[in-house]
């Protein structure tokens, strides 16, 4: 980064349209051709939802599903994936339905700053689709490539779990916020719930 | 030198005080009643009301015995609720510093230095700004004025002026059309350097240099590269001779980084009236404000800092830095909005991270097994700036003074500059490593006394509603609770000193502050800690303005469930507004553990006028006087009648009648506490938190790999307001503790170069190597807590590393004292021993036993009165002031100082102690300039 030495300016690669369906959408964008895929998806596309955590392949947090299969995108030329299907954090939901994983992340504390857990949904619904009932360590080893700092991993174990059983079935899933919810009474209960040292 | 006066302390104190007789003594501190809110006859009066009342007030209160719990509408406090950003995060859409694209943006890079140490004799930017796409250029040139965290230590500049201080320190930085373009501009700066002599070890820093990193004038210790001295004695050394078991330890701690997942970034923006927007990952947005008016010369009215959602902080992005400068200065030149993102790389050359330490303990226990003596010497590897470190240099002692009962305490400790990236503040800043030496001494005692260390630790505890060695003032105190639920839990009896050869078990504990008692800038020092707003418009919706800044830890969900638990409403009906200065009154920021407790404080207080407003309504339409009305899920009704009531909303409406908005704002503001001796104003806290952890590991005697299997984590975090929260606290803070201690380390080769500046090669643990946690969460429900909680986000770090190097000695009989404990100095350990007990194969070392001495059954006994003890105290049956040397026979109503001969409160060493300092303490040898007759 830093020399006295005068270097040829690096940046005029010959550009290429890119093109690929991006959480369902077809997206062509014009491109240099050494473009990695996640300067693309978050300078071109606009998924910023992707993060940019240490540009090695070190903390898991680009990662998106490429034709299903989750794949860091720090260390994928935007070329190797042409017209590929690529789903990022913006994909998971089904418009405003939440997919299971996105609410059982909120729901189980499995997401504190929110940077990494882009990444961690990708790793943890690819795991998913492949197998709705997974073991702790199953899941381990889905998201050992995905660093977190804030929560242990311990909260994120317990998410996807909770969104295994969701998948299986065996509970249901949260309503959209934005569904329609007229106040079930908005003058208040006529017999309110008495709150603790106020009964009579 | 003894405790004279004038150092200046809390807010409007005078550092005096009146005694029986009338008298009024410098530095003679009254002890407060517990509840008492702490104040105090030598202060200035202030609104009562401003502290809330705690514990043991006349009135009766109906559900518990906080003040507190007498708003409590059973809402949402107390339940496991998501994060209210939650949603934001999971969907993508949360906003952090990179996302924030403005439209005609500009990239901006940062040339940093190639050399450690080094005067730069001229730099010419005259190709840099020949370059096509190069919109903007700047350099030490356009940032003449310093900035720093502390007031007191402003030693930063946006871009180096003379000198840099280390590889990576920022020299100058351009702003381009695009990324490419801007990187390649930085090539071609032409710079001449004069190469400085740089230091690298601590050691050498205390020694006199050709040229100090820093020049501090008149009060610059001789020539050495020594930021900051301190040294604090108090209690009687007298109690030190004839020691019934001693524990002597000398540590090595490397220096850790926050590690943080989201790289600092930076927006900066001069819209078209002149007024700069900027835009940043910060904990501290207040400080930044202050530091960007400073640096660019512009009031403070005229700069908007909004926080962007921040990914992950730590400590790691509380201190005003100089590519926010950077980036502001580049967006005035080029007029058009700059974006700074760092690499990875960059991001460990900034730092901040905790300090690399040189740490030697010697404890003592007289022959009834009481702590008799402390001793604490810290040396302490600052990097090239002080950042937070004038703090550090105390918290290194103080912080180790409780919980529990000393006779003594004596602390030397010195920061030194090196030119390496900056030291600041981690998660547990400046407790964590002294906290883990005098752990393991502790152990070390117990087992040359052949008592249970859980017992030694028992019998001598602080108990609740006391007053530490140096000062502190302990409210709530769960620490006993603590211990014995993580004895129970972990089935202690039944392992310790009982499991086979590589398998051990090890406990440590922890106590850490709750908010610091001072505000950072003391003047105008009258301003409350944290302001919060809150308007209430028609719809019945709370917006709620608070410039608490949320890094992950959940602040944001803390006030909203605080206001939504007074005013009875669901959490979906209060707005969190806390990103912009513009609209956000001044929070200090995420540090020191304070938003919880400060910020959740100020929002209760403007909840209640809210809240009174709204009864007051209540009153008008139902004739009932609002100390007969209950607020509940939307609606008021009378506490003898709940049929007799009225909606939430007509009652607002009502109010509204004549105003229109209710508006109010709520403040917090510590209560005064604390000495006046120098330097007593670190380390106070309006609370303290405690924790004990027992962490079982696994060690391979053959290749020394220490895998640590399961913790049980018991922390007093007072009361938990989203016990989903802190939970999420404890374990995360169990992961970034045993990364410090197992695997996480910066590594400066010998020509002093960071050579681990990567997440690779800087080895968080994965996944794979987090043990199972087990939170246990302990509720001692502190008086001036709001709902009666504490912190969780820092002390539950403190105990994990010193459990786990006692589980270490458990599992395998050796002490290490050079953290990390990676893989080969464990194995160096063995085999060390292997060679000392003339042993071949590891698999026959012998696994430490224990045999209880007769000392045990005292040491039950005494724990058990205590424990009576401590139960009258918290439930403030037993109201009578208690000190610290109470075990030791002291009156405690009598100010120690006055009573005990021998008993001392020092902050400089006196000529015979000159002659045994310590490492760190050996920066006591040399004189100021001012001493000496020079420094300018």
């Amino acid at each position: 980064m830093v020399g006295s030495e005068h270097i040829e300016m690096i940046p005029t690669p010959a550009k290429k349209v890119w093109s690929a369906e991006v959480n369902g959408t077809p997206v062509e964008v014009l491109v240099a051709s050494n473009a990695v895929l996640l300067d693309v998806l978050r300078d071109k596309v606009g998924t910023l939802g992707v993060k940019r955590g240490c540009d090695l392949g070190t903390c898991g947090c680009c990662t998106v599903m490429i034709d299903g299969t989750p794949r860091l995108s720090c260390l994928c030329l935007a070329g190797q994936v042409q017209d590929s299907a690529i789903t990022t954090v913006e994909g998971l939901a089904d418009g405003a339905h939440l997919a299971p994983i996105q609410s059982c992340f909120a729901e189980y504390g499995g997401s504190q700053c929110g940077f990494c857990t882009p990444g961690f949904l990708i790793s943890a619904q690819a795991l998913l689709n492949e197998n709705d009932s997974p073991t702790d360590k199953e899941i381990a080893c889905a998201i050992e490539g995905n660093l977190c700092r804030c929560t242990g991993y311990q909260q994120i174990i317990d998410s996807i779990q909770g969104a295994a059983a969701i998948h299986r079935g065996e509970v249901e899933a949260a309503k959209p916020a934005s569904d329609p919810h007229p106040d079930p009474h908005p003058e208040g209960p006529e017999e309110p719930n008495m709150p603790p040292g106020h009964a009579r | 030198m003894n405790m004279s006066g004038g150092y200046r302390q809390q807010p409007g104190g005078s550092g005096q005080t009146t005694r029986k007789d009338g008298k009024r003594v410098a530095g003679k501190q009254s002890f407060p009643p517990p509840g008492s809110g702490g104040s105090r006859p030598h202060m200035t009066p202030r609104d009562l009301d401003y502290i809330p009342e705690s514990v043991g007030g006349k009135e009766e209160q109906p559900a518990g015995s906080h003040i507190h719990d007498r708003v409590r509408t059973g809402t949402t406090v107390g339940k496991e609720i998501p994060l209210v950003d939650s949603n934001a995060k999971v969907t993508g859409q949360a906003w952090y510093g990179d996302d924030v694209r403005l439209p005609n943006e500009i990239i901006g890079k940062i040339l940093r230095s190639p050399h450690h140490y080094a005067r730069i004799k001229s730099i010419d930017t005259s190709k840099v700004e020949a370059l096509p796409g190069v919109l903007a250029v700047a350099t030490g040139e356009d940032s003449p004025h310093r900035f720093g965290v502390l007031p007191v230590t402003k030693d930063e500049h946006a871009m180096a002026v003379e000198k840099v201080r280390h590889v990576g320190d920022l020299v100058a930085c351009v702003a381009a059309i695009d990324e490419a373009t801007a990187m390649q501009a930085l090539n071609l700066f032409e710079i001449e350097w004069e190469i400085l002599d740089p230091v690298f070890d601590p050691k050498k820093g205390l020694e006199d240099a050709e040229e100090p990193i820093h020049w501090r004038g008149k009060y610059h210790l001789s020539k050495t590269n020594v930021q900051k001295r301190v040294f604090q004695e108090f209690g009687d050394r007298s109690l030190v001779e004839k020691p019934l078991a001693e524990s002597h330890g000398k540590w090595s701690m490397a220096g850790v980084h926050h590690g943080f997942t989201e790289p600092h970034a930076v927006v900066a923006h001069w819209g078209p009236n002149g007024r700069l927007q900027l835009y940043t990952p910060q904990q501290v947005p207040h400080y930044t404000h202050r530091a960007l008016s400073t640096v660019l010369d512009v009031p403070m009215h005229q700069i908007n800092v909004i926080r962007t959602f921040v990914g992950g902080g730590f400590g790691g992005k509380s201190d005003p830095f100089p590519h926010e400068m950077c980036a502001a200065i580049l967006a005035r030149k080029s007029g058009r909005p700059v974006r700074i993102t760092f690499d990875r790389e960059e991001v460990y050359w900034i730092n901040r991270g905790r300090h690399p330490s040189h740490i030697e303990v010697k404890m003592t226990a007289d022959d009834e097994a009481r702590i008799s003596g402390f001793d604490i010497d810290a040396l302490i590897d600052g990097g090239g700036f002080a950042s937070f470190g004038h703090v550090t240099s105390y918290y290194n002692g103080v912080l180790a003074t409780a919980p529990y009962e000393l006779g003594s305490f004596h602390y030397t400790g010195a920061r030194v500059w090196t030119n390496k990236p900056a030291s600041g503040a981690m998660r547990g800043h400046g407790a964590v490593n002294t906290r883990c030496a005098v752990e393991v001494g502790l152990d070390e005692m117990a087992e040359s006394m052949q008592v249970d260390p859980i017992d030694l630790r028992l019998a001598n505890l602080l108990p609740p509603h006391s007053r530490t060695i140096s000062g502190f003032r302990i409210t709530s105190n769960g620490m006993r609770e603590a211990l014995e639920k993580v004895r129970e839990g972990s089935n202690w009896d039944e392992k310790f000193r009982q499991l086979p050869l590589g398998k051990g078990i090890g406990i440590g504990c922890g106590f850490f502050i709750s908010g610091s008692g001072l505000p950072i800038h003391w003047d105008p020092n009258r301003f409350p800690h944290a302001t919060v707003h809150m308007q209430v418009d028609m719809d019945g919706g709370v917006t709620v303005h608070t410039g608490a800044a949320d890094i992950g830890q959940g602040s944001t969900t803390a006030v909203a469930q605080v206001v939504s638990e007074v005013l009875a409403l669901p959490i979906e009906m209060i707005h969190v507004r806390s990103h912009e200065s513009d609209t956000s009154p001044v929070d200090l920021g995420s540090y020191s553990s304070r938003v919880t407790f400060m910020n959740a404080n100020a929002a209760i207080r403007a909840a209640l006028e809210i809240r009174e407003q709204l009864l007051n309504a209540a009153w008008e339409i139902l004739g009932y006087h609002p100390d007969n009305l209950v607020l509940n899920d939307r609606r008021i009704y009378y506490k003898h009648d709940p049929a007799i009531g009225v909606s939430y909303l007509k009652a607002l409406h009502k109010a509204q009648e004549d105003k229109g908005s209710l508006i109010a704002s709520g403040a917090y503001r510590s209560p005064p506490m604390g000495g006046v001796h120098k330097g007593a104003a670190a380390g106070l806290a309006p609370a303290y938190s405690f924790s004990a952890y027992v962490a079982e590991v696994d060690v391979d005697v053959e290749t020394g790999i220490i895998r640590c299997t399961d913790v049980w984590a018991a922390h007093d975090c007072g009361k938990a307001l989203n016990p989903m929260a802190v939970k999420g606290q404890i374990i995360g803070s169990c992961h970034m503790g045993l990364g410090q201690v197992l695997s996480e380390k910066m590594v400066y080769g010998r020509t002093g170069h960071l050579q681990n500046a990567n997440l690779l090669e800087y080895k968080i643990p994965s996944v794979h190597e987090m043990p199972n946690v087990e939170p246990i969460i302990i509720e001692s429900c502190d008086p001036e807590g709001p709902f009666g909680a504490k912190e969780a986000g820092e002390g539950p770090l403190l105990p994990i590393l010193p459990a786990v190097v006692n589980a270490v000695y458990d599992a395998v009989g050796i002490r290490l004292r050079n953290l990390p404990l990676t893989p080969d100095v464990v194995f160096k350990g063995i085999e060390k021993m292997l060679k000392e007990m003339k042993i071949d194969d590891p698999e026959d070392l012998p696994s430490p036993r224990l045999t209880h001495s007769p000392l045990q059954s005292t040491l039950v006994a005494r724990a058990q009165e205590h424990k009576v003890r401590d139960k009258a105290r918290q439930r403030t049956e037993d109201t009578s002031p208690y000190v610290n040397g109470v075990l030791f026979g002291f009156d405690p109503t009598i100010p120690l100082e006055d009573q005990v001969e021998g008993w001392r409160t020092a902050t400089e060493p006196n000529p015979e102690q000159l002659a045994e300092l310590g490492l760190a303490g050996r920066a006591w040898l040399k004189k100021e300039q001012r001493e000496m007759g020079g420094g300018n």
